[in-house]
């Protein structure tokens, strides 16, 4: 698989007629109509809206986790909706991150395995150093052998910030990362989330209720009963 | 009533979660194992004590060498008893250059006494039931007799110098004793013609029976009035005794086959416990909704309480059924060693299985089910309030308890129980903690691994507990397979590789001491090599130190088992070829003086016999007295002839005996045998090859009906295994989907699920060699006494095989978990 990172392609998502429905014992039931959308790289885009509007969703489907109904997505310049599994799963180790509300760590690994995961999938003999380095750098260089359960959420939600950004992704998504945390620990999760996107030059895309949060970022999307508005 | 509508409804719709399949599929299991067992024995129970009378002929028989004392007759005649008789002995029949050994039975008036003869004519659809034997002149033989000596019906037979005329073919004799040494075919004459035929002669091997039938009370006082002048070489008939195929085979049968479906009951009780721990735990929530909406803890337990009833009523149901096919299968296969009509079951033993199935659902579900009654409803805010966990004591306590009862009941020994559960515990606490031990080790390799070997062993140490209950459970089952299928094997390879190449393969016993010079001259002159020729006279052993000798012998041992029938005793000269003396010397004065004794040491073991002990023997009515002068070991497994008791030659002189040889016949040589018998018809002729082959038959049969049963435990060996794989569901698909988000393929989804169920069965079979070598080390080497070679194709093929079929098994039961989209991280689980 050979993945181009060139930083030329302007638009590093677009999104044409996306639209997504499920299956439902009451019928078919659309949860996304039609969204067009494009993103810069560089870029950084709030996605606000009500909940169940279809926002975890949406980034589900540009993340390459779910495959649209209908509709076309390219991340990069590759046209995630003409790939199959294997192939976005190539993707989504090489381009992207993930944050997420309920940290999804592994409990049965330390930090320091946690962090590492992502670069040993794709084999890579520095896996540790990197995965070190970057806990130092979201201040838990004395945690490194604990495990998840040992942590407190914030704790986690920087190893989880860590494992999103130790792949140096060109994209990373978030799923409301303060949503299980306070309102001064989350502060504190969103101030590191964008330092680590200034270093990184990355390009991100933020799910999120809070409007003062939203509006730290560049351009925001507004999602209500799954079309944009 | 409601309240039990709400409980099937929410049965209903639990029932599509896979923690309540396994569970009822491990019930299942154990139930019909059990019921399986339950009908086994008690058929076989029934069959015995119903047809008692049947079996026997008569309502009381008594056995003897000599004919019956004519006081017998006018006690039997004063308590008005219907009397009948029968003798028994071997004889060969030689008809158009056919010879055939047949076992001889001369039947009085009135016989059978109870139970009933069947015969058919020519015409072998029209079977006859018939209340009584042939009519002087006539014989009844079985069909195998007509084939042999290529006879018809109408044809003469000669049975000794008598010619009668073969009027039926007989199909069912009520009494007809098979082990393994009569196996020769029927011939059924009158007692009337029994003289004329010249075989009865004075120390010829004959077996009377005498029959009675009667009032009960009448039969009671004969008996005790019998007992009192019945000399040692007469017996009251006992079914337990005098049926052996069925009386010591099949007991043990049955008791094995019973222990074997404990283990099943025992480890379907950890899938069943797993499930049930697992399904509790999916309920904490919506039990403290329920507690939330004003459910008292009493109504939650009798919520819970009701919904497993049902499936256990289920369950048990369905594994009742099963259970009744299984034991028709087995009867199936034991066919060959039971007699033909089989008592029908109780209601009881099915019932029985249905409540081993409900005592092993509150056994091993009800603890687990209990924490529920704990929750608090506080739970709904906060999630994290756990119930306590369920007393350890009651966990185990309930589940000892029952296995307890479950041993006591096959083994009807208090002690033997105690030790089984002793051992057995002590033993599955040494190896699960070896096991436990063997895990923490591998965890520490961890660091050292790939991912993809690091993933997949993490697999197994995430539960530990449940990964040794998993691979106990899979290594008891397959020690069992394996110890069942080699030491048949090996019992057999044995034999067969014990006989050298031309060891004897007959022997030859009722040799008249006048015809023995002539029967020698005729083995040499067919040039066939023959053992020593060894005096015989029958006796029984009634006293040591002149303490009777049922006072001594312990039960069902060896020395009982001597003690109870007539031994072959023997003089001789010189200590006989392959015979050790281990303690005191063999007779050198000279002469050699009478009255001393050499006595085989497991049995003078076994009967405490020391030197210089004196025995006391009786022979017909006459008494025998001998000192041990020394003790001997001998190898039992050649072909030679061997014996309890050599006497100082001189010490047996007044007894009339016969003689006894073995020798090796070729194949080719065969028809040597025609010869041998038509000159001396009262011999007998014991083919060891057909022995030896019965004994394989029976031995086959008995341990195919035991790994049958441990078909089952294999089978619930998988449900523990489906068990935990259902326990760790939840997490397993978490874990899935995070590490496909970070962008593994389901590739490596897949292998690390095959290297932890691999793992699992590689360490479950390694275990299984380890322990089924040392057993069967120990075995051959202290019990039977065959030698111990490692076997190459355990060690290679249960590992391997353990691995392949635990992989697969345990990756199809999660193989959708490689399926399900990654998008599950962004729904809150
Ligand atoms: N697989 C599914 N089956 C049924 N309904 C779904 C499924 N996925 C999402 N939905 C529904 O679609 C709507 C949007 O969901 P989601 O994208 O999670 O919303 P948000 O993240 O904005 O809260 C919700 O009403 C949700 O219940
Ligand atoms: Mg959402």
């Amino acid at each position: 698989m050979q993945i181009q990172t060139d930083i030329a392609v302007e638009n590093i998502i677009v999104a044409e007629n996306l639209a997504k429905s499920v299956m439902t014992s009451e019928g078919l039931l659309p949860i996304l109509l039609s969204i067009d959308l494009r993103i810069k790289a560089g870029e950084s885009i709030a996605i606000v809206g009500e909940s169940g509007s279809g926002k975890s969703t949406l980034i589900s489907l540009l993340a390459g986790l779910d495959t649209p109904s209908t509709g076309m997505i390219s991340l990069n310049g590759h046209k995630l909706t003409a790939m199959d599994e294997d192939g976005r799963a190539a993707i989504r180790n090489e381009l992207i991150g993930f944050v997420f509300q309920s940290f999804q760590l592994l409990p049965g690994l330390t930090a320091l395995e946690n962090v590492m995961l992502p670069l040993e999938l794709t084999g890579d003999k520095n896996a540790k150093t990197a995965a070190t380095a970057l806990l130092k750098r979201v201040g838990l260089s004395h945690r490194l052998s604990h495990t998840p359960r040992q942590l407190s959420g914030g704790e986690q939600q920087r190893v989880a910030l860590a494992r999103a950004f130790v792949t140096r992704p060109v994209i990373l998504f978030a799923d409301e990362p303060t949503g299980n945390l306070d309102s001064k620990t989350g502060a504190t999760i969103i101030d590191l989330l964008f330092e680590l996107n200034q270093e990184n030059q990355t390009t991100l895309i933020l799910v999120t209720h809070d409007q003062v949060l939203a509006s730290r970022c560049q351009r925001t999307i507004k999602l209500d009963s799954g079309s944009m508005v | 009533m409601s309240r039990f509508n709400l409980a099937v409804k929410l049965l209903w719709r639990d029932s599509r979660s896979g923690e309540l399949t396994i569970l009822v599929l491990a019930l299942i299991i154990a139930v019909t194992s059990s019921t399986a067992i339950s009908l086994f024995a008690d058929r076989l129970q029934r069959t015995m004590t119903e047809q008692t009378a049947d079996f026997l002929a008569a309502d009381l028989v008594i056995t003897s060498p000599e004919i019956q004392p004519s006081s017998w007759s006018v006690k039997a005649h004063e308590l008005k008893l219907d009397e009948a008789q029968t003798a028994e002995f071997s004889s060969v029949l030689i008809e158009n250059d056919e010879m055939l050994l047949a076992s001889i039975k001369a039947v009085s008036r009135g016989y059978p006494l109870r139970g009933y003869l069947k015969v058919t004519g020519s015409d072998y659809s029209q079977e006859q039931t018939m209340y009584q034997g042939p009519e002087p002149g006539n014989a009844w033989v079985e069909k195998r007799v007509l084939s042999a000596l290529k006879l018809k019906l109408g044809d003469p037979l000669t049975v000794g110098e008598k010619k009668l005329l073969v009027s039926q073919i007989l199909t069912y004799e009520t009494d007809k004793q098979g082990d393994f040494y009569s196996f020769s075919p029927r011939v059924m004459m009158n007692d009337a013609d029994l003289q004329s035929t010249g075989i009865i002669q004075p120390g010829s091997h004959v077996h009377y029976f005498f029959q009675y039938r009667g009032e009960a009370h009448a039969l009671a006082e004969f008996n005790r009035w019998l007992k009192l002048r019945l000399n040692p070489s007469q017996r009251i008939m006992d079914i337990h005794e005098d049926r052996p195929e069925l009386g010591s085979a099949l007991s043990r049968a049955e008791r094995y086959l019973g222990l074997s479906s404990i283990i099943v009951i025992l480890i379907s009780g950890v899938a069943i416990a797993m499930a049930t721990r697992r399904y509790t735990e999916r309920h904490f929530n919506a039990t403290a909704i329920l507690r939330c909406l004003g459910l008292k803890q009493r109504d939650i337990l009798w919520l819970y309480g009701c919904q497993f009833i049902v499936l256990g009523v289920l369950a048990s149901g369905l594994g009742c059924l099963l259970g009744w096919l299984v034991q028709q299968a087995l009867f199936h296969l034991l066919r060959g060693l039971l007699p033909q009509h089989v008592a029908n079951p109780g209601l009881l033993a099915v019932f029985f299985g249905f409540i081993i199935g409900m005592a092993v659902l509150v056994a091993f579900a009800l603890p687990p089910l209990l924490r529920l009654k704990q929750v608090s409803p506080l739970r709904v805010l906060r999630r994290e309030l756990e119930p306590l966990p369920t007393s350890a004591w009651l966990v185990y306590g309930l589940a000892f308890g029952i296995i307890a009862v479950l041993i006591e009941r096959y083994t009807h020994d208090l002690n033997l129980t105690a030790t089984l559960l002793g051992v057995g515990l002590l033993t599955l606490l040494l190896l699960g903690l070896l096991v436990y031990g063997l895990l923490r080790l591998a965890g520490k390799l961890l660091p050292y691994m790939g991912l993809t070997w690091r993933f997949g062993l993490q697999g197994l140490l995430r539960n530990t507990q449940a990964s040794v209950s998993q691979i106990l459970a899979f290594s008891i089952t397959l020690v069992a397979m394996v110890l069942s299928f080699t030491v048949r094997t090996d019992l057999i390879d044995n034999w067969h590789k014990q006989l050298p190449e031309n060891a004897p393969n007959h022997f030859a016993l009722n040799i008249f001491p006048e015809q023995q010079v002539a029967f020698q001259q005729e083995m040499l002159q067919n040039g066939i090599r023959h053992s020593q020729f060894y005096p015989v006279v029958k006796g029984r052993l009634v006293e040591i130190n002149n303490l009777p000798v049922q006072k001594i012998v312990s039960k069902d041992s060896q020395g009982e088992r001597a003690t109870h029938r007539e031994l072959s005793l023997t003089w001789a000269e010189q200590l006989p070829d392959e015979n050790k003396i281990t303690a005191g010397q063999w007779w050198q004065d000279k002469p050699i003086q009478a009255g001393l004794v050499s006595v085989e040491q497991k049995l003078a073991d076994n009967l405490k016999i020391k030197l210089h002990d004196q025995l006391t023997f009786t022979a017909g009515s006459q008494q025998i007295k001998a000192t041990v002068a020394s003790i001997r070991a001998l190898d039992w497994d050649t072909m030679r002839p061997n014996f309890y008791m050599i006497f100082s030659p001189g010490t047996l002189d007044a007894y009339p005996s016969t003689y006894l040889t073995s020798f090796y016949l070729p194949e080719a040589q065969k028809n040597v045998l025609n010869t041998l018998v038509k000159k001396y018809p009262a011999t007998t002729i014991l083919e060891v090859d057909l022995i030896l082959k019965q004994f394989k038959t029976i031995l086959t049969q008995l341990t195919q009906a035991i790994n049958y049963l441990l078909y089952f435990s294999l089978l619930a060996g998988f449900t523990v295994l489906f068990a935990a794989v259902y326990a760790t569901l939840d997490y397993r698909i978490q874990e899935g989907a995070i590490i496909r988000t970070l962008g593994a393929k389901r590739s490596f989804l897949t292998k690390i699920h095959l290297i932890e169920f691999g793992l699992l069965g590689l360490i479950a079979g390694i275990l299984t060699v380890v322990i089924s070598e040392a057993l069967i080390y120990s075995l051959y080497s202290k019990v039977m006494h065959i030698d111990y070679s490692p076997n190459v194709y355990l060690w290679l093929l249960t590992p391997v095989a353990g691995s392949l079929f635990v992989a697969l098994a345990g990756y199809s039961g999660i193989r959708h978990v490689a399926n399900k989209s990654p998008v599950a991280v962004l729904r809150e689980l």
